[in-house]
């Protein structure tokens, strides 16, 4: 619990010594409950939290401060960065602190020859691109919140977007890290230069949803933004079509910048919010190609003839780059746009084979009719990453319990065919329970080891990631022999 | 205790696992199943052993030197355990060499896009263990931008999995990253699922020849600004001159019009060079040549950095290999590299570059300089993660950098 002690000392790390007031400026610590319920959740508002305290520190030394103090009294502390995530990462801890990144935003370094970027963990995804495209270049992963989301955020979570099946994820575009740890010690992770010799902590602190220490100076790389960048729309008359031709372009040897899949509910909602002209079908395909200008042109007429082959009655491509944007501006708005068709909505993450995805869509309609909720459907369909969207309405007793019901039952089915509980949203608060039927426990206790290195007071985001105890009948994943029991070498009783 | 354990016999007493000596007389224990692995693991380090892992041996001399009672060696745990080519994945295991799975990989027009050092001797395991890698890292990354999920097994027999067969997954902590260059010492990597790419359609290789190092480092800068479709790129550096390897992967119509370009670039560069198509088979291979030097040394760097390190390697009398990545492989004599290595440290210091020894006398040159106050916090949590998965020392003691 933080008590007014704590709370002078924090006040005194990121206000200094003398306050706030004496450096003409507002304080870094909020303690006002009107103004802690701003942090109270994220994205996902179905947790809430209130914190003890929230501070904005304005440099790495002040973090390393704050994380001091909590070690010192053993007091848990979660980041955040602009609260958009989708999986309750930033959800405050009970009794706990919140330190916002909120005055950590500036871009330190922009060095185009050696096609790197150090920024602090405060600034927006797509200020990175804006401070380089002068340059030709472009930060490459692109969340659906891009224009408000923080590269933080995107650390914590290995931030993915469409763009992803080409260009790779947040991990792929982190060279190194400054980071806090739990202990309140500084550390570097990493470097400018590609394989810094030690273990690989940066590739662990990647995605590792805040639960390793505090990321506080951020070394990305940059990519050179293609000649020339192509967008295809295509309407199909069943999903299992759609998703052919995504296996066949990928068969044919083609690696597309993104291939996305809308089915008629999510593409209708995302008309009637964004206006993108979309065609009324029951699956739409769209297909991003980039590259230099010939070998689009080859690459998107042979793409062309694969959607034909595979039943298309409408291929468009798009000729300009306001038409290929108003594309994009409607797949991107397909989750914001749910609340034109449905009061309430529940966004899932799995993610299965490629090849899975014509029998786990025919499950999904199944299950949704089983108890009667709609299932909306929009997907990364190159990678396999679906958010199938749970529509419900909170004001029916009862049905937000089913919804949610439904969203874990749909995860259990993409880790039943193989796959992921979570393509790029993390687990956070929301699926810990679901990474007991992904992970076995030995697999989940080996995961612990590295969370036991950084933080062995569990002080950083605690009760995230991992499952809590176990609940009456839940499942853990299928019963794995000891080793020394399969060699024969010693029973359980 | 040791010297009271016949080692033998603790092996040929787990069910499946064979057993052999080497030419040192060591007891070699071969697994072929992950099981076993763990089977040989928890037995070892119940008894307080320790263990040096193998697979086929090419870079054992890369780490410090490993006081172990017995070999593990991986090479049993081989083939190609899945190949989905239609979702771009395969799951490999360890034992199997690089270029065996490529090979299976390919009759679907699939690979992996990593080019190691000696392919056809390395295995699976070895490559990762050592993140090694080639010229393609420019295009397609590193091993960590190409592995999705991994089995491993701890010192204890635990058998954890992490990731999944999947491209995308951020479910729990990415262990197969920390496996990935942790030289064999957190756990025994026992099966690998890679995200496969496509093979080109069509490759050419075209090289600028000059004396100027640092107008070639300024070129591959131009090429890496450039939007070129280039798949790999090496400065090869020499007493005899420097070359800029590119190479390129498009589609046939349009690939003249790409080497028009390069040569465009070349011409806008400054400092005198010869361009031509160079059809040498082998050509990014060259730095394997460097292993018959004395010493060989891995240098990372900045890109902008490449020219003119490349120019010192062989002002100090050595030869070199750089990928555009920023890795390079540099090759000395013995007679030359007292001399020369203390200088090159200093100047890659300098660019803030790293340096690794993969070759040469230890006992003089370890294989990580000590690096002052970068890292005595980096270091300290290093040893943490190595308590908590190899708490008694089990697995390739000593052969990671501080000692771990």
């Amino acid at each position: 619990m933080v008590d007014a002690s704590i709370l002078k000392e924090l006040r005194a790390a990121v206000d200094g010594p003398d306050g706030a007031s004496a450096a003409k400026r507002s304080s870094g610590l909020i303690t006002e409950p009107s103004q802690l319920k701003t942090y109270e959740c994220d994205g996902l508002t179905n947790f809430r939290v209130e914190p003890s305290a929230v501070v904005l520190p304005r440099s790495a030394e002040q973090v390393q401060a704050v994380v001091q103090i909590c070690a010192k009294h053993k007091v848990p502390f979660v980041a955040r960065g602009s609260g958009t995530g989708l999986s309750g990462g930033a959800l405050p801890a009970e009794g706990g602190v919140v330190i916002s990144f909120a005055r950590m935003n500036r871009i330190l370094e922009i060095d185009i020859p050696n096609q790197r970027v150090v920024v602090e963990p405060g600034v927006i995804n797509q200020h990175v691109t804006d401070a380089v495209a002068e340059h030709g270049y472009f930060y490459a992963p692109d969340p659906s919140s891009q224009s408000v989301c923080t590269i933080g955020g995107n650390v914590a979570e290995n931030a993915g977007g469409a763009h992803c099946l080409k260009y790779g994820f947040t991990t792929t575009h982190v060279l190194g890290m400054q980071v806090v740890l739990p202990n309140g010690e500084m550390a570097m992770l990493g470097g400018p230069v590609q394989d810094v010799p030690g273990y690989d902590l940066t590739g662990v602190f990647v995605g590792s949803e805040g639960t390793l220490g505090v990321a506080t100076k951020i070394i990305l790389r940059i990519v050179r933004r293609p000649e020339t960048v192509q967008v295809l729309l295509a309407a199909f008359d069943s999903i299992a079509a759609a998703g052919q031709t995504v296996s066949d372009v990928i068969a044919a040897g083609m690696l597309p910048a993104a291939m996305e899949i809308m089915d008629r509910l999510s593409a209708k909602a995302s008309e009637a919010a964004a206006h993108p002209n979309y065609p009324v079908c029951e699956a739409l395909l769209l297909i991003e190609l980039d590259g230099l200008a010939p070998e689009v042109a080859a690459q998107m007429s042979e793409a062309c003839a694969l959607c034909e082959k595979n039943g298309a009655w409408e291929v468009r491509v798009a000729q300009t780059a306001e038409k290929r944007a108003l594309i994009w501006k409607g797949r991107k708005a397909a989750f914001a746009a749910m609340g034109r068709i449905s009061p309430n909505y529940i966004v899932q993450d799995g993610v299965i084979p490629r090849t899975a995805l014509p029998e786990v869509l025919e499950k999904i309609t199944h299950m949704s009719a089983e108890v009667g909720l709609r299932v909306a459907n929009v997907f990364h369909a190159g990678d396999g990453n679906l958010h199938p969207m749970v529509l419900y309405d909170q004001a029916i007793a009862g049905q937000e319990e089913i919804a949610l019901d439904l969203s874990y039952r749909i995860l259990h089915l993409c880790v039943d065919h193989g796959g992921s509980i979570t393509g790029e949203h993390g687990v956070g608060k929301e699926k810990q329970q679901a990474m007991g039927y992904m992970f076995t426990e030995p697999d989940l206790e080996t995961m612990q080891r590295v969370r036991r290195a950084f933080d062995p007071e569990n002080i950083a985001n605690p009760d995230k990631v991992f499952p809590r105890t176990k609940l009456c009948g839940e499942k853990t994943g299928p019963y794995t022999p000891h080793p020394l029991e399969q060699a024969g070498v010693a029973e359980f009783f | 205790m040791i010297g009271v354990i016949d080692i033998e016999a603790l092996i040929s007493s787990l069910p499946g696992v064979k057993g052999a000596r080497d030419k040192d007389g060591r007891v070699v224990a071969l697994p072929s199943t992950v099981e076993q692995v763990a089977a040989v693991t928890a037995s070892v380090d119940g008894h307080g052993l320790a263990i040096e892992i193998t697979g086929a041996g090419t870079k054992r001399g890369w780490g410090n030197p490993v006081r172990a009672d017995l070999v593990l060696n991986t090479t049993r745990l081989e083939g190609v355990r899945e190949h989905r080519w239609q979702d771009l994945t395969a799951t490999v295991g360890a034992g199997t060499t690089w270029a065996a799975m490529q090979k299976e990989l390919a009759e679907h027009g699939q690979f992996v896009a990593l080019d190691p050092l000696w392919p056809e001797m390395a295995t699976v395991g070895g490559v990762i263990a050592t993140n090694d890698s080639g010229v393609l890292r420019m295009q397609y990354g590193s091993l960590r931008d190409l592995i999705i999920g991994m089995t491993i097994v701890l010192a204890d027999g635990t058998i954890a999995k992490s990731g999944g067969k999947v491209v995308k997954n951020v479910a729990g902590y990415d262990l197969h990253k920390l496996m990935t260059g942790a030289f064999g010492t957190l756990g025994v990597i026992a099966e690998v699922t890679f995200r496969l790419h496509p093979l080109p359609a069509q490759t050419e290789a075209w090289s600028a020849s000059s004396t100027d190092a640092d107008a070639l480092g300024f070129l591959m800068t131009r090429v890496l600004d450039s939007n070129l479709s280039v798949r790999a790129m090496q400065l090869r550096a020499s007493i005899q001159g420097y070359s800029l390897d590119v190479e390129l992967a498009s589609l046939p119509e349009v690939m003249a019009q790409q080497m028009d370009r390069l040569n465009g670039l070349a011409r806008g560069s400054g400092g005198s060079c010869t361009t031509k198509p160079n059809v040498a088979s082998n050509l990014f291979r060259t730095r394997e040549h460097l292993f018959s030097y004395d010493y060989v040394l891995k240098v990372t760097m900045l890109p902008a950095s490449i020219g003119h390190l490349a120019r010192d390697v062989v002002q100090l009398g050595g030869m070199a290999v750089t990928q555009a990545s920023g890795i390079m492989l540099a090759g000395f004599r013995e007679t030359t590299a007292v001399n020369a290595l203390p200088h090159l440290y200093e100047y890659i210091d300098r660019a803030r570059g790293t340096v690794a020894v993969l070759k040469g006398n230890k006992q003089q040159w370890p294989t990580w300089p000590a690096q002052p106050a970068r890292e005595k916090t980096g270091l300290r949590l290093m040893q943490q993660v190595k308590q908590q998965f190899d708490p008694r020392r089990t697995l390739n003691p000593g052969r990671f950098m501080g000692g771990i």
